[in-house]
């Protein structure tokens, strides 16, 4: 094949990964997606393998220990670092740093503490480690950020490490604009991308600072200046580090933002809003998808495509009142639903029909069976069978890494 | 009285909200003002205790650009569901400026024959005081500049064709401004395409009723572009119709059905066969039956897509098909929105808040343009250029030039 043009279908880490690969590999990629994908409501770091279901210190060793039917049993450790290094080196320059092999144990918005391979450099600083000491600080006007709560909880948990650190809550008057009294982290990001305004938060910040302490600060400093919390660093003169929110994520609309518009400057076709309603195949060769655009309906025809849709989070799968699960887009053979998908201990045990999802090759083709069911189809992300990911904290690596392979898998002439 | 919009069904994607914000990440008003709760609130969470009446009146503060919709990755339609929001709000009481601005034909059609006179006083200082004033269009808002000749005195004062075109009709939508004010962009499109080798149809056409539509006036837009659908179809009926006026585009694909819930098969029949002219031609690129003949054009070019070309979901045709062009670089300005928004942002209550919107993209097209700057959408170039000061024009100005027609 000369230049195969790829359909790429959904744009969280999966879809965007795969494209980026693709078209550094020489393809012409259209990645067509319903609307933004996962990676804003994510923290902004890249997960391998955080618990399994212990605590996990070393991802890539563990993977080999899993249940058969984990994607990472297919995916290997190899193809996570090979994903994880092209991320870091190649695609987001300089806004993730660490490795896939060792976890490092950062402080979340409620004071847990969460393990991730990758994370961005302005958190690295949080790092739970014993005698570490913290003064957690945030203005009073941002919702979703509570010193106390996290400083407490910090203080009371017995860290990986063993020991224990120090921390203690502080707070400071600064709107993030006029007069609002519960603005989004994301207002006050807009907000410290402007050198005036970032001074005026430091002046608030260093006077709540005592020598040693490293200043825990809400995930906001600053969305298009990547520098700013370097800046801000400097301005407070003591070491700084950023405590992710919930939605939403400034640190995943940095990766997000970054991955896309490099896509976009490689001149991928990006198309926002329409959804894949339909697709065209002869035997098993995939010909095109449908589209449902503005008005009529427009077919997209390619050389290979990737599935990167997610999961129920996405409408990718879904499970009507009947509790049949299918696939909405391809209506492929899924794998995982035996036994009975939903059980009524909402604390409890893991959800079996979070686990449901296609079974995939070692090339990320769709099985049915022991039977390829499209040559030119790959799946990546979090439509792949047998992984609870939001639990074993390995939705991100799965996703990386499983579209690296779909990529150069395509690129390898596999198509 | 909206029928629509008081019962539609639209209502029922509310429900697939998950309150993950993105919307609100995306929203350009909100991102400027904190008048404004943003979509995830104003739409489907208060859409929920809506019963006639709107719970909140800061919804008038959507500017219905559309971006939320377009990134909500559950198929929530905001925007949709704000737009019938609105209308039901200001039902009985309209201000006399929604009306106005809205009636883009009167407007237009007011202030041809005397465009000199109409472009100066729109020019004049105390008198935009008083209209502002009275009407509440904001003094110093964009407004359009009349053209002294309308497109369909220049189209029909043209020697016929005389020889068979080799690829058959099509049909021309011109849009208001595309008669009025933006003659030159409709002549270009018409001579690219005679160029390639089409016929050009342009049968007697009026307006497709999107502002009415934006400001809440359901009925005389669902009147207006049904009219509009006859007309396109009276040059003939399977012919695909071609516009430069990538927001009127819009209305036609997509939001006369989804937002007023005109259900007519006229309109589904024009809806299905009317191409963005960008889009147009990019597809025959992709076919491999466009000639590519063009002349080099050694420059860069800023490029800003309107939200409501965005929000046809096609992707920016716009990039690629410029980038055919030898020598020309294009800059996509990333930005969501100018803040217009078709005609919010001529109010004088948001009349600040468009500036604040439009401040980044101003920003970019100022400090990348050699000269010129290209946007699909009229009410955004004029936004653009008096933001910037920088020379705005539809993209097909670029391929008119490579094509050496100008
Ligand atoms: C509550 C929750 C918490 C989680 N926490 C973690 C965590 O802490 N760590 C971790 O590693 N993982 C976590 N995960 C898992 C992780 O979020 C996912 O595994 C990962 O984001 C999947 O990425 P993706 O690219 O496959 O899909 P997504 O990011 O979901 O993207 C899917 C894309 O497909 C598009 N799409 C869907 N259908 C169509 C269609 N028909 N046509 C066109 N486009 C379509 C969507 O618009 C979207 O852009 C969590 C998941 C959940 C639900
Ligand atoms: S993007 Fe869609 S699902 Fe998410 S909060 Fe907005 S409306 Fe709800
Ligand atoms: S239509 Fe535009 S202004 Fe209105 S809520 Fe949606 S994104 Fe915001």
């Amino acid at each position: 094949m000369s230049t195969p043009h790829v359909v790429v279908i959904g744009s969280g880490l999966a879809g965007l990964t795969a494209a980026h690969r693709l078209m550094a590999g020489g393809a012409r990629v259209t990645l067509v997606t319903k609307g933004l994908g996962g990676l804003q409501l994510s923290q902004g770091t890249i997960d391998v393998l955080g618990y399994a279901p212990g605590r996990v210190e070393r991802p890539l060793e563990s993977l080999a220990s899993l249940p058969a039917e984990h994607p990472y049993r297919t995916i290997g450790a190899e193809a996570v670092a090979t994903a994880l290094g092209y991320l870091t080196d190649v695609v987001v320059d300089d806004l993730l740093a660490g490795e896939a092999a060792q976890n490092v144990w950062l402080p979340t918005a409620v004071g847990a503490v969460r393990p991730t391979a990758l994370a961005q450099p302005s958190m690295l600083g949080g790092q739970c480690v014993r005698g570490a000491r913290f003064v957690i600080v945030g203005p009073k006007q941002l919702k979703d950020f509570h010193p106390a709560l996290i400083a407490g909880n910090l203080a009371r948990t017995d860290l990986p490490d063993g020991g224990r650190l120090d921390a203690r809550p502080a707070s400071f008057d600064l709107p993030g604009r006029d007069h609002e009294v519960d603005s989004s982290g994301l207002t006050y990001a807009r907000a410290l991308d402007d050198p005036a305004f970032r001074a005026r938060f430091a002046a608030a910040v260093k006077p709540l600072v005592e020598p040693g302490e490293s200043v825990g600060l809400p995930g906001i400093l600053g969305l298009k200046d990547r520098n700013a919390w370097r800046a801000l660093q400097d301005l407070i003169g003591h070491p700084i580090f950023e405590i992710p929110l919930p939605p939403p994520s400034v640190p995943g609309m940095r990766l997000n933002e970054t991955l896309t518009n490099g896509l976009k400057a490689a001149r991928a076709r990006f198309i926002l809003g329409s959804k894949v309603v339909g697709f065209a195949a002869d035997g098993d060769v995939l010909r095109s998808v449908t589209l449902g655009e503005a008005g009529r309906q427009v077919v997209i025809a390619a050389d290979a495509f990737v599935l990167a849709a997610g999961g129920f989070e996405s409408g990718a799968l879904d499970m009507d009142s009947y509790g049949v699960v299918t696939d909405t887009i391809f209506g492929l053979p899924l794998v995982g639903l035996d036994a009975p998908l939903i059980h009524g201990d909402y604390w409890g045990a893991a959800q079996p029909v979070f686990a449901a999802g296609v079974a995939v090759d070692s090339s990320m083709r769709v099985l049915d069976g022991d039977r390829v069911v499209y040559a030119n189809l790959r799946a990546a992300g979090g439509v792949l069978a047998g992984a609870q990911r939001w639990q074993e904290l390995s939705g991100d690596g799965i996703a990386a890494a499983s579209a690296v392979i779909a990529a150069d898998s395509i690129l390898g002439g596999r198509a | 009285m909206n029928d629509f919009a008081h019962l539609a069904v639209t209502r029922a994607s509310l429900d697939n909200c998950v309150k993950c914000t993105i919307c609100e990440t995306q929203c350009p008003v909100m991102a400027v003002t904190s008048k404004f709760p943003g979509p995830k609130y104003i739409g489907p969470q208060a859409e929920r205790f809506r019963n006639g009446e709107s719970v909140d009146h800061s919804l008038d503060y959507c500017s219905g650009c559309g971006i939320c919709t377009l990134s909500c990755p559950q198929g929530v339609q905001i925007a949709e569901l704000n737009a019938q929001a609105r209308a039901v709000m200001k039902e009985d009481h309209m201000p006399l400026r929604d009306q106005l601005v809205s009636r883009t034909t009167v407007m237009g059609a007011l202030m041809t024959p005397v465009a000199p006179l109409a472009n100066g006083a729109l020019r004049i200082k105390p008198l935009r005081k008083i209209v502002q004033a009275i009407v509440g269009i904001h003094e110093d808002a964009p407004m359009p500049v009349a053209n002294g000749r309308t497109f369909e005195a220049w189209f029909n004062k043209r020697p016929k064709r005389t020889t068979p075109a080799p690829r058959g009709a099509l049909v021309f939508f011109h849009g208001c401004a595309g008669e009025y004010f933006e003659v030159e962009t409709s002549i270009k499109s018409v001579e690219v395409l005679e160029h390639i080798g089409y016929e050009v149809l342009v049968p007697k056409q009026g307006c497709c009723g999107l502002a009415q539509q934006s400001n809440g006036l359901f009925d005389t837009a669902t009147k207006a572009v049904l009219k509009l659908c006859d007309e396109l179809t009276s040059a003939g009926k399977d012919l695909t119709i071609i516009s430069s006026s990538g927001s009127c585009t819009g209305m036609l694909k997509h939001e006369a059905h989804e937002i007023m819930g005109v259900d007519d098969s006229r309109l589904k029949d024009v809806g299905t066969r009317i191409r963005d002219i960008s889009e147009f031609l990019l597809e025959l690129h992709d076919q491999g039956e466009l000639p590519e003949d063009f002349q080099r054009i050694e420059q860069v070019v800023p490029y800003h897509a309107p939200c409501q070309l965005k929000s046809q979901g096609m992707g920016l045709p716009v990039i690629p098909l410029l980038e055919l062009i030898p020598g020309l670089t294009v800059v996509e300005s990333g930005a969501n929105c100018c803040g217009i928004a078709g005609t919010y942002g001529l109010k004088k209550e948001k009349y600040e808040i468009a500036q604040a919107v439009g401040k980044p993209l101003f920003d970019m097209v100022k400090a990348t343009n050699e000269g010129l700057a290209v946007c699909d959408t009229e009410t955004c170039r004029w936004q653009i250029r008096k933001g910037t000061g920088v020379q705005v024009e539809h993209p097909v100005w670029l391929i008119h030039k490579a094509y050496g027609l100008s």
